[in-house]
Parts: C-alpha cells; sequence; structure tokens
C-alpha cells in the first residue's frame, strides 16, 4: 500500500528526481536493499521547498555570491529546519547529490551542515561521528592541500561556526569515549581499532596548519607595526577565506588549551591580537567575540589574576548588554545567552575572591542572576560549595588528550576513566578554600583603623599567630599581576585591594582607598540638557 | 615595577623556539627540555614555560612520565610562590598522580606556604625523617628561595615584627637570622625587627580622584562653537 503511494508522488515531482533510479511497477521489495529502499524513501520525501533551496544554495556556492550566502545560512536554512526538520535529520547527502549534479564540493558543505544539525538536535551515533569527522578532514583537505587556494568564499559567520563546531564535536567525542560503562562492545571495539579519529593530534594539526597556511600571525605583525600586507600575507592569506579561517583557528587554540588545561598556552595563542583595539577582527561575528572573552577570562581567572579576569568579564557581558537587542533574532541568541550566564558566575567568583568595584549594571545583572550564591559566598560554612556550584555550572567541559586506555580489559570491565572536570575543580577548590576567611576578615578591617591583633583574633575566634598568618596571606592574595600592556602574559605586580593594612608589631593598622567625588558626569549631563533647554528656547522665540 | 612576562632572561635560544613552535608536540624534544629542567636545578633559576612544555607533553604521552622530574618541576613551582605555578602544574598531571605519595606531600608544603603558615611548614619540613629533604634535594638553594618569599611576605605585610616571631618564620637563629636580616635592609634593636616602608606596607590612606583628560572633552567644547 505505501509503495503505490510512492509511486503517484513520483509521478507528480520534478524531472530532476527521476533522474534516480526509479521504481518500476516492481514492488518485490526483497529485491531492493534496505538501504536503497529506505534512500529512495527519503529522496522521494524531500519537499518542494526545500528541494529549491538546495538548488539556490549549490548556485550561490559556486558564484561565491557571499551576500546570498549569508541569508541563505542564517536564515533561510534555520526556517526550514523549524518547518521540516526540527525532529529529524535533513535529507541524507546521497539523497540530494542528484540535485547538485554530485558536487563533491558542495557535499561536503552540505554534509557540515546535515552532521551539526544532527548534534544539535538529535543524538549522533558513533557512526555519525566518525563520519561527520572524515567529512571535516575532506573539508580541510580541499581548503589547504590542494593545489593553490582554492576559489571558494564563504561568509565569516559560516567560517567562524565552521571551526567551531568542529572543536565542539570534538569535545563532544572525548565526553563520548569517557562513558565506557554503557558501550556494546561493538561501540568498543570501533573506538578501539579508529583511534586515530577525533584524536586530539589532529584536532591541532588542523588549526595550527590553518594558521600557518594563512600566515594570519605575520599579517597580524605587519597591521600592528607597519610593513607589506601583500607580501606577509602571501598567496594563501590574501584570500578572505583563508584569512578568517586562519584567524579564528587561534581563538581555536585558544579554547583547545584551555579545554587540556595549559592555560598559560592558551594565552599565549593570543599573543598577536590585541583585545582592545576597536576593528578587531574577532568582532566582526558575535559568537567568536564572546568565546573569545569568556576563554580568556576564564584562563586568567585559573592563572590567579582575578583582577583581569574581572576585567575581560565585564567587558563582555556590557557588550551583551548592550546588543541585547540585536541578538533576539539571531539563532545564536541562546548560546550567547547561556554564555553570558556562566560569565556572571564566573565573576561572582572572582569578586568574592578579589573584591573590586564593578560597574553598575554588571553589578546588579549579577546579585539578580545570583543573590542567593553571592550571599552564601561570603560565609565561611556555606561558601565552599557554592563555589564549587559556580565553577562546575561556568566551567568549560574540558578534556583528556588520550581516552581510557582500551586495550586494557580491567579498564573496560571497571568502566571507569579519567574525569578532567573532577581533577580540575578539586585543585580549583583547593585553592579557594586557603581564602575562606577573607571575607570576614576584610568586614571587619573595615570598621576599624586601628587595632589589636588579639582583639581582632578574639573577634575572629582565632589564635592571634593564626590571625598574623591569615593577615600575611591576604596581604599575599591581594598582589596579583595585573595586564597593564603588551601580550597577555605580561603584567605587573599591583595591589588589587582597596582595602589596605599594615602591622606594626601586635597593632594593626587600617586604611582605605576612598574614591573621590566624580564631577565629570554630572556636568556632562548638565552641559546637554542645558543644550536642549536653550535649544528648546530658540524654537519656541521663532515660532 | 617589576615586569612579569615570563620569559627568563637567560633562556636559550633552543627551548625559546620549542615553546613558541609547533616543536613541542614532538615527544622527541622532551630530553632536550629535561635536560634544561636540571640545568634550572643546579642554576637556581626557574622557567615556568619550559617545564609546562614537560608536563604537557607528559600528558599527551604517558608513557613519558618521569616522576623525578616532574617531582622537580614542582619542587621548583614552590619556590616561586606566591605565583600561580604550582597549581598551573597540577592541571597539566591526571587524576592518579595527584593522589600519588610525592604530589601529595608536596601539595601539602604548597599549602602551609600558602596559608602563610611558614612555622609549621618548618616543622613539617624538618620533621618526617627527611622525606621532605629527599624530595627537594636535586633542587639546590630550595631553602634560599622560601626564605626570599617568607621574606617577601614578611616585608609586605610588617612594618614592624617581633625577632623571635621572624625567627620562626626564617627557621633561622642567631647569628644566620642576624645577617639575614642585615642583608634584607632591615634594622633590629631590642628585640623586634623594623622594616622599612615600602610600598606595600604603607597602609597609607589614598583618595581616587576623578582624572578627565583634555582630549574628552573636544567633543563637548567643539559642539559648544556650534
Amino acid at each position: 500500500m505505501n509503495y503505490e503511494e510512492d509511486i503517484d508522488i513520483t509521478n507528480e515531482v520534478d524531472m530532476v528526481v527521476s533522474a534516480y533510479p526509479v521504481q518500476d511497477d516492481d514492488l518485490d521489495e526483497e529485491l531492493l536493499a534496505a538501504d536503497q529502499s529506505a534512500q529512495q524513501y527519503q529522496e522521494v520525501q524531500i519537499p518542494e521547498v526545500v528541494k529549491k533551496f538546495i538548488l539556490l544554495f549549490h548556485r550561490s556556492v559556486l558564484e561565491n555570491n557571499v551576500y546570498e550566502l549569508q541569508s541563505i545560512y542564517e536564515h533561510s536554512f534555520n526556517k526550514l529546519t523549524e518547518k521540516f526538520y526540527a525532529n529529524e535529520s535533513w535529507p541524507e547527502p546521497e539523497g540530494i547529490s542528484s540535485l547538485v549534479n554530485d558536487d563533491q564540493v558542495f557535499l561536503t558543505l552540505y554534509r557540515e551542515l546535515y552532521y551539526r544539525h544532527i548534534y544539535s538536535r538529535l543524538t549522533p551515533t558513533i557512526e555519525h561521528r566518525f563520519h561527520s569527522y572524515e567529512n571535516y578532514c575532506d573539508l580541510f583537505n580541499y581548503i589547504l592541500n590542494s593545489e593553490g587556494p582554492v576559489a571558494l568564499e564563504l561568509p565569516n559567520q559560516w567560517l567562524w561556526d565552521i571551526i567551531d563546531e568542529f572543536i565542539y564535536q570534538f569535545q563532544s567525542f572525548c565526553n563520548y569515549r569517557n562513558r565506557i560503562k554503557n558501550k556494546t562492545k561493538e561501540e568498543l571495539a570501533l573506538l578501539r581499532d579508529n583511534s586515530q579519529i577525533w584524536s586530539c593530534y589532529s584536532v591541532l594539526n588542523v588549526l595550527y596548519s590553518l594558521i600557518q597556511k594563512s600566515r594570519i600571525t605575520e599579517q597580524l605583525l605587519v597591521s600592528k607595526n607597519g610593513g607589506d600586507m601583500v607580501e606577509a600575507a602571501g598567496e594563501y592569506g590574501s584570500r578572505p577565506l583563508y584569512k578568517m579561517l586562519g584567524y579564528f583557528s587561534i581563538v581555536g587554540l585558544l579554547r583547545v588549551h584551555c579545554l587540556l588545561g595549559d592555560f598559560t598556552l592558551a594565552l599565549k595563542m593570543m599573543d598577536n591580537i590585541e583585545l582592545n583595539k576597536k576593528q578587531a577582527l574577532f568582532a566582526r561575528v558575535t559568537a567568536c567575540h564572546v568565546t573569545t572573552y569568556y576563554y580568556v577570562g576564564f584562563a586568567y581567572m585559573m592563572m590567579r589574576r582575578y583582577a583581569d579576569a574581572i576585567k575581560a568579564f565585564s567587558h563582555i557581558l556590557t557588550f551583551i548588554n548592550r546588543t541585547k537587542q540585536y541578538h533576539t533574532r539571531s539563532y545564536q541568541h541562546d548560546q550567547i545567552n547561556k554564555k553570558g550566564d556562566q560569565m556572571y558566575a564566573l565573576l561572582a567568583i572572582c569578586v568574592t575572591l578579589c573584591p573590586t568595584r564593578l560597574d553598575e549594571n554588571i553589578h546588579s545583572q549579577m546579585r539578580e542572576k545570583y543573590a542567593e550564591q553571592s550571599n552564601k559566598l561570603t560565609k565561611p560554612e556555606e561558601a565552599l560549595q557554592v563555589f564549587e556550584e559556580l565553577f562546575l555550572f561556568a566551567c568549560p567541559k574540558f578534556i583528556s588528550p588520550n581516552g581510557p586506555n582500551l586495550e586494557d580489559p580491567e579498564v573496560v570491565e571497571q568502566g571507569v576513566a579519567f574525569e578532567p572536570v573532577q581533577h580540575y575543580t578539586k585543585i580549583f577548590m583547593a585553592e579557594v578554600q586557603h581564602s575562606i576567611l577573607l571575607p570576614t576578615l576584610r568586614s571587619y578591617l573595615k570598621l576599624y583603623t586601628t587595632m589589636g591583633n588579639a582583639k581582632l583574633a578574639s573577634f575572629l575566634e582565632i589564635e592571634p599567630e593564626q590571625l598574623r598568618t591569615l593577615l600575611m596571606m591576604a596581604k599575599m592574595r591581594s598582589r596579583q599581576i595585573k595586564w597593564v600592556e603588551g601580550t597577555l602574559l605580561e603584567g605587573e605586580y599591583q595591589g588589587t585591594s582597596d582595602l589596605d593594612f599594615c602591622l606594626k608589631q601586635d597593632m594593626i593598622h587600617v586604611s582605605e582607598a576612598k574614591i573621590g567625588r566624580r564631577y565629570g558626569d554630572w556636568f556632562l549631563r548638565n552641559i546637554n540638557k542645558f543644550q536642549d533647554i536653550l535649544g528648546g528656547l530658540e524654537l519656541s522665540s521663532r515660532a | 615595577m617589576t615586569r612579569i612576562a615570563n620569559t627568563p632572561s637567560n633562556r636559550p635560544e633552543v627551548i625559546q623556539s620549542l615553546i613558541d613552535g609547533v616543536d613541542r608536540y614532538n615527544p622527541d624534544n622532551v630530553s632536550i627540555l629535561e635536560e634544561y629542567l636540571a640545568t634550572q636545578c643546579s642554576n637556581r633559576e626557574v622557567d615556568v614555560m619550559a617545564n609546562l612544555a614537560i608536563l604537557k607533553l607528559y600528558q599527551f604521552n604517558p608513557h613519558l612520565i618521569n616522576d623525578q622530574v616532574v617531582n622537580n618541576i614542582l619542587v621548583k613551582a614552590l619556590t616561586t610562590l606566591p605565583e600561580p605555578d604550582f597549581n598551573l602544574c597540577l592541571y597539566l598531571l591526571n587524576e592518579q598522580m595527584v593522589t600519588e605519595e610525592p604530589v601529595v606531600r608536596l601539595i601539602t608544603l604548597r599549602d602551609l606556604i600558602e596559608q602563610a603558615r611558614f612555622k609549621d611548614f618548618w616543622n613539617v619540613y624538618e620533621g618526617g625523617d627527611e622525606i621532605y629533604k629527599e624530595l627537594t634535594a636535586e633542587v639546590l638553594g630550595f631553602e634560599d628561595s622560601i626564605r626570599k618569599n617568607v621574606a617577601k611576605a614578611v616585608a609586605m605585610t610588617f612594618q614592624s615584627i617581633e625577632a623571635p616571631i621572624l625567627e620562626g618564620y626564617l627557621h633561622l637563629k642567631n647569628q644566620a637570622f642576624s645577617d639575614f636580616v642585615k642583608a634584607q635592609g632591615w634594622t633590629e634593636s631590642n628585640g623586634v625587627v623594623s622594616i622599612p616602608i615600602n610600598k606595600d606596607n604603607e597602609a597609607k590612606t589614598t583618595v581616587l580622584t576623578e582624572n578627565i583628560k583634555f582630549e574628552q572633552l573636544t567633543k563637548i567644547i567643539g559642539h559648544s562653537n556650534d
């Protein structure tokens, strides 16, 4: 009964589809392999709108029509996904290959979207993961190892998403690989025999190669120090596709190194990118912008440079707040919001460990989202748990470069693998533990200008000797490396606390840095108001 | 003000190019870096980036892990406290190593220094049947570096401190103690050591005034000409 219906539909379909080995009236199911029938079924089911879309898509890629591609990629694809493929995958690439004359390059690009859709809406199987990896290899091989630079041009958003998704799938695979317990024998065998798929080295290799091929480092140096850009860029780097892929790979490496726990190397990657420049390349794609600051801030936090971390987080959170209305239409709205929430959590942690004044808006937003946690963070009894909660929520999903040793039968049987997230959380928490008493100490110090050591010790319910060590620790903690200029890793030791103290034998002297009256803003506002009044008067006098 | 750029001035060219480039992932280069670590240990220098590179190679190639090397790297990181180097090293180890004996002991030492519990630190260090001294044996000048850091912490916090307390922190007595105090530029009298005023132990009330630069006003002033 089903097949009769199919035949009717095919009669109404375009000539293009009929180019396929269409079913005769032979309804013998056994003759058709399960695959083939499913494929025909699928391909036959492609709605007209989608077919038109694919044709348009293909044409735009061939014509390098970046403008059209941008709207296809950002709007049409998502609209059609919502309408037809909200819960199932897009047509299989083999199914549409006749529509596009078997254009392998286009199919590779299509597959990138196809698998990305599966990862985001459905659950990828191990075959999906393997095939997606192979597809990425095809894509990067095509871009990097063809004879000479390829003529392809894609919108920046897509280029960023390629790198972003590539790393995301790598991360997802590492997590998948770690969960040994629920795997079938076949899956374990597949993993064991194909250890080069999604291996750490190959991912790093891709990113480093893109950077090298595009000579993006040389280009950035030239744009900073002057020089011949054309010469620095070389044959590949002068093409926008390569240049942007190289640039995004730098941010990609920043992310991968953070995921592997090498925070200094992560920041070192950003050596040639100036974060405070107005027209920085990473600002062209919002997702890239947000990702950069998130990882930079996180790396600073793990390096205990809390002041720098706070600055990075505040900067990007202000940006997100200001451009909120433009994001609601973008499909990345959810992603950006989630990152924003994570950064507020990290900000709460950093501000507790290194009290600094925050910008008004950020401060109020943070209190709004994390009111309860912020309060608990300053109380020694409850703080530890809240620190851990916030950290686990906000940290990236760390990975380890090697998966569990599947050759070892004991490992397979026990089903336990090294969990990087737990490892990092433990180390971070050990460090936080030292600072537990500091907020209470600080609140006492704020109340007095001088106090005896013994007296303060009794307030805090500790021994005077313990208080002395606590004060020394507070002093040591308040001196951090802060970025002044130069590369991200550089900096100078500066005091970060507005509360200062010193010990003269047994007497503690406290001083606070006060903020003087700010009159600049007030004057500006009133000047403007006055201007408006004058303008209004002039108008009314003319009338 | 000291600029921290993580680049010690006497880092050889070979190491510099190793750290900067892709060669750092080549497991064959691990011996070069390990040799460099040995030099650091005997010359009383520290090069954090190079040591982190060794740990990264170990992270990627667990079969290369050399416990003694890891040990020495961590001890070196202890000498640079309060910088976060020790933690950064820990992040690159795996869970199994962090729960093993030598590392656990070093973590104990680290915790004591971080919390400024210097007296306890020396007690633990000297006690325990020389276990700790064995761990730090290959790193020459370990005790001196620790003392330097203690002195830094003390100079930041105190303007004057009683001598017995300071002796406990530094684990020095009598002549050695007086020599050290003099070398630091502090003065001792009547059992109280005075530390000259420096930037950190001053505790002065400051008022942060707003600093409006002229350039920021050009727009408004220019506008008033219209």
